[in-house]
């Protein structure tokens, strides 16, 4: 409508607010005309970041955009907001909370709006920063959410239609639905899905057929739009409209259609299910809680926290995941750390690698919020149990954030003896979550486990309870199991019985550690037997190869020594070997004679030119497999770690590009160097704030773009000014040593070999 | 929409810096890096043609809000009477399998990001080969990008915006000026009744150019 009226391919349709509101006007009465109960302001993108470069403010667009839309005649005025036109990180740079600033400055610019809707949106964690903003900033507003999905069911982003309806139904929107992206045809099985899925009214605004790739005109004529929007009345949806291509035309043809039909009630029944953006998994079936993100009793786990050593962190949930974890818990809690900080690292970064739902493990409410906050899905908050206090402080947040909570059977006399005493606080939960509109579907007990070595007779009792807060409740249950053989011989065999148990005894929800495999297959076959696993399907997968039993992980044989697997490139062999020398060999004599020694003869080919980069950095993944075996063993073993010195990395700010800075990281680490890893895009502060902190000597910088050298520059006229006891190495493609020299740094590397080489020289060692 | 079956490896072993024959070693981590990225990715593309106007301003592509100045952009669509600007990006889901990769193994994350370097080409070619095949009879300049010669790198925003390639692919701009997806790439191609030189593609036109260990060495690719 707006390119018929002259506006340019690539032009800002919200700058005619202010320039030709009669036009604007004009436009939303042909809507309204035609039939239209609602219109959406023309502020798609009156976001301060798309409006920076037109001059003018959310505060002038918005306000005026809505006058237009109400001198419409419109019975409603809808405040339209779409995508901010930066992705969020991991996958962007704009940081979440930003986003939901951005959010609500439009909001509340455009406060006489009657209803508020998101719509084109394809990034859920985007649309939970909007939502928030608008729940915050206009409680009592109406909020409607729209995605636009492709054919495979996904966003751009990957989304899901299963994700987007648990969370945003959980977060308080009013009604959602579809938008864009496709015609009404290719939209039914999408709708279909999200009728599934969703309690609230749905929305469908279609475009008007396909587009033309040439021509990019719509292929829909308003009569054939009508006929075709009757399906998605039948579907139930009861909120319709039109997207790209969509004339007054077509709405007439809609709202003609509407007037032969009536309205079709849904009765979806929603299961219970957690979600992450791209992935849901439905608790109708015993599923996976890796527990392994948690660093009780594991002293390697301590260390990483305290180092803040994210990717320490990152290889406890891809290890979990690839053994078969449907859910990880993620508890990072520990004195002396500020645990709402590490608790948002921890999400965001493994949301960034990986879509399998996660269980927040805190105790710390500050903690909780933070993680829920920015959490991209539908999260299991561990936990609440049956005390006044705990019930006050979690359930509203669990409510908030429209989680799924796991309620222990305990309270402020401790764990009841009996499952009756267990049954009852379970329902005590239960009724007050009820109360404060948390779904039945989204309480999961946890009845208990007591060990078996100390408390033989309530090993039952736990089970009883089990089986009667799953059949008379109608509840998910969870229960970590690891605990029942805590202070007996044969641990393994004890915990995989109780399992099974457990599992017949009603347990949907295990938290073990997946990467034992008897506890893994137990499950597995479980499911088996219990006729879950149709046909075997899944068993096979994972077992039908096997003919014979597999033979016991030989140490690292066949006489390889470590220095030869670590230039080979193999990296369990190095970890095995590395394992088995450290039963008579020192640590640091490994380090200095063994692992060292062979990363510079590979340092040393690769100058040559005879091993390429590829096959230097497969022999320093060798060497870190090593090394983590080493540092587990120090951690484990004395409070000593391996550190000749600790130095701050980082990609500079503006810059996303952290595969060099990455390969820099692990041969540093190789060398025994205590590498404090920013990350990428990092502001100048951020650098400074590190070095300070733990007083580096040493500071390197990358960048690989000509546009971000600039911040390099800032970077280091930052440290010089605040940490002049520190030096600076930078490195890049783009770099040169005469630039190097040029903004002030004090050594340049070509490449990783040659920083490792700088850090000898600067620690002397 | 394109699809790709395989990864050009030969192209991605080139962008790690690789000669000779790969060993069994890193052939293993290739399998398992191409096979990760393939099922990640979802290549698409969308693009615009415009009548060109030439002005001492730049090159202005009609009924759009696009100008594109500087001397290289003029000289490179010389003859030319029509543009097309395309978008083709791998999505959202190649920068989680780097990002994956990368926290697994720093091998990994590095030959996914290179693998995904040329599969982007890979994607390039087949659009552009699709497109053109509605413009039999013309000619077609190589694909000149925003950020190549004295084409601004700024270009990109009012050119995503053109494409509306927010909306209809998902590709939006960092603050720094980066597209995300980072595996996207922004071309302008030139269409012409005449033959037109082919030009040389050197390195300060390669989409490579800033992440290039041959160039980091001073070397070329080929």
């Amino acid at each position: 409508m707006l390119q018929a009226r002259g506006l340019q391919l690539g032009g800002v349709p919200e700058l005619w607010n202010l320039e030709k509101p009669e036009e604007i006007t004009a436009i939303h009465r042909a809507y309204v005309e035609a039939g239209a109960d609602a219109v959406y302001s023309n502020t798609f993108g009156a976001n301060r970041l798309k409006m920076a470069r037109t001059g003018h403010t959310v505060q002038e667009l918005i306000p005026a955009a809505i006058q237009n839309a109400r001198n419409s005649g419109a019975k409603y005025v809808a405040l339209d907001i779409g995508p901010i036109g930066h992705m969020l990180e991991p996958t962007g740079t704009l940081p979440f909370e930003e986003a939901y600033d951005i959010f609500r400055e439009e909001i509340e610019a455009g406060k006489d709006a009657d209803l508020i809707v998101f719509e084109t949106m394809s990034d859920l964690l985007e649309v939970r920063a909007g939502l928030l903003a608008a729940r915050d900033a206009a409680p009592e507003k109406p909020v409607f959410v729209t995605m636009s999905f492709e054919e495979n069911g996904r966003t751009f982003t990957g989304c899901s239609i299963s994700s987007m309806a648990l969370t945003l139904e959980g977060l308080g929107a009013d009604a959602i639905g579809v938008n864009c992206s496709l015609g009404p045809e290719e939209l039914v099985p999408i709708v279909e899905e999200l009728c599934k899925w969703t309690t609230l009214p749905v929305i469908v605004k279609p475009n008007a057929g396909l587009p033309d790739p040439v021509t990019n005109a719509y292929n829909f004529t308003p009569e054939k739009f009508g006929v075709c929007m009757q399906k998605f009345v039948k579907l139930g949806a009861v909120i319709l409209g039109g997207c790209c291509g969509t004339t007054p035309g077509h709405i007439r043809a809609v709202r003609e259609m509407l007037q032969t039909q009536t309205v079709v009630e849904r009765h979806p029944v929603i299961p219970a299910a957690v979600c992450s953006a791209n992935q849901t998994v439905i608790i109708d079936q015993p599923r996976i809680i890796g527990e392994r993100i948690n660093p009780t009793g594991k002293k390697r786990f301590k260390q990483a926290l305290i180092e803040h050593d994210i990717d320490y962190i990152l290889g406890q949930a891809i290890q979990q995941i690839d053994a078969g974890a449907d859910i990880l818990d993620v508890n990072v809690g520990l004195p002396d750390i500020d645990e709402t900080e590490m608790m948002v690292s921890a999400v965001k970064a493994i949301q960034g690698i990986t879509d399998t739902p996660l269980q927040l493990d805190t105790t710390d409410a500050k903690a909780l919020e933070a993680g829920l906050r920015i959490y991209n899905g539908k999260p299991i908050v561990n936990s609440v149990n049956g005390e006044e206090e705990s019930m006050q402080k979690v359930l509203p947040l669990v409510r908030k954030y429209g989680a799924a909570v796991v309620g222990l059977t305990l309270d402020k006399n401790g764990i009841p003896k009996t499952a009756d005493g267990r049954f009852e606080i379970a329902k005590r939960i239960l009724d007050r979550a009820l109360s404060l509109g948390i779904r039945r579907e989204d309480v999961f007990i946890d009845c208990l486990t007591l060990t078996a070595s100390a408390e033989q007779a309530g090993v039952m009792e736990t089970l009883k309870a089990v089986s009667r807060v799953k059949n008379e409740l109608g509840l998910r249950t969870v229960l970590g199991v690891s605990n029942i053989s805590f202070g007996l011989p044969s641990r393994e065999l004890v915990t995989r019985n109780f399992l099974t148990m457990a599992l017949y005894a009603g347990l949907d929800l295990p938290i073990i550690n997946p990467n034992t495999e008897s506890m893994t297959s137990a499950v597995r076959t479980y499911k088996l037997l219990a006729n879950i696993d149709k046909n075997a399907v899944d068993f096979i997968a994972h077992y039908g190869a096997e003919t014979t039993p597999a033979p016991a992980a030989k140490p690292a044989s066949s006489g390889m020594t470590l220095g030869a697997a670590i230039s080979a490139g193999l990296r369990s062999e190095a970890a095995a070997l590395t394992k088995s020398m450290l039963a008579d060999t020192e640590a640091m004599v490994i380090v200095n004679e063994h692992l060292i020694p062979a990363l510079d003869a590979a340092g040393a080919e690769f100058e040559k030119g005879k091993i390429f980069l590829p096959q230097l950095i497969s022999a320093a993944s060798a060497a870190q497999g090593a090394f983590e075996e080493i540092k587990t063993y120090l951690s484990e073993h004395s409070d000593g770690t391996v550190n000749r010195g600790t130095i701050v990395l980082a990609t500079v700010k503006g810059d996303i590009h952290d595969i060099g800075k990455n390969i820099v990281k692990i041969l540093l680490e190789n060398y025994g160097y205590q590498v404090i890893d920013l990350g990428k895009d990092v502001p100048y502060e951020d650098v400074v704030k590190a070095t300070e902190q733990y007083h580096a000597p040493l500071v390197g910088l990358s960048a690989l773009m000509t546009t971000t050298l600039p911040s390099m520059e800032g970077t280091i006229k930052l440290l010089r000014e605040r940490c002049p006891w520190c030096q600076t190495v930078v490195g890049g493609a783009v770099l040169t040593p005469d630039y190097a020299e040029k903004i002030g740094a004090d050594y340049y590397a070509k490449d990783a070999k040659e920083t490792v080489d700088i850090a000898k020289r600067v620690f002397q060692n | 929409m394109i699809s790709l079956s395989s990864v050009d490896r030969a192209q991605a072993f080139r962008y790690m810096g690789h000669r000779g024959d790969p060993d069994a070693q890193m052939l293993k981590t290739a399998d398992f890096c191409e096979k990760r990225l393939l099922a990640a990715s979802r290549p698409r593309y969308v693009y615009l043609v415009t009548p060109l106007r030439f002005t001492d301003a730049g090159v202005i592509c009609e009924g759009t809000a696009l100008t594109l100045t500087g001397h290289d952009i003029a000289a490179h669509l010389q003859g030319c009477s029509r543009v097309i600007l395309l978008c083709a990006t791998l999505s959202a889901g190649a920068d989680t399998a780097i990002r994956m990769a990368s926290a697994e193994d720093v091998l990994a994350g590095m030959m996914t990001d290179a693998m995904a370097s040329a599969l982007t080409e890979q994607l390039c070619d087949a659009a552009e080969e699709e497109i053109l095949a509605n413009f039999a009879g013309f000619y077609a300049t190589w694909r000149f990008s925003p950020g190549y010669g004295d084409l601004p790198l700024e270009t990109q925003g009012d050119f995503l915006r053109t494409l509306n390639a927010e909306k209809r692919l998902g590709v939006t701009l960092s603050p720094g000026g980066l597209c995300i997806p980072t595996k996207t790439v922004t071309a302008i191609i030139g269409l012409s009744d005449k033959p037109v030189p082919k030009g040389k593609r050197g390195c300060a036109v390669c989409n490579l150019r800033t992440t290039c260990p041959y160039r980091a060495k001073g070397a070329h690719c080929k």
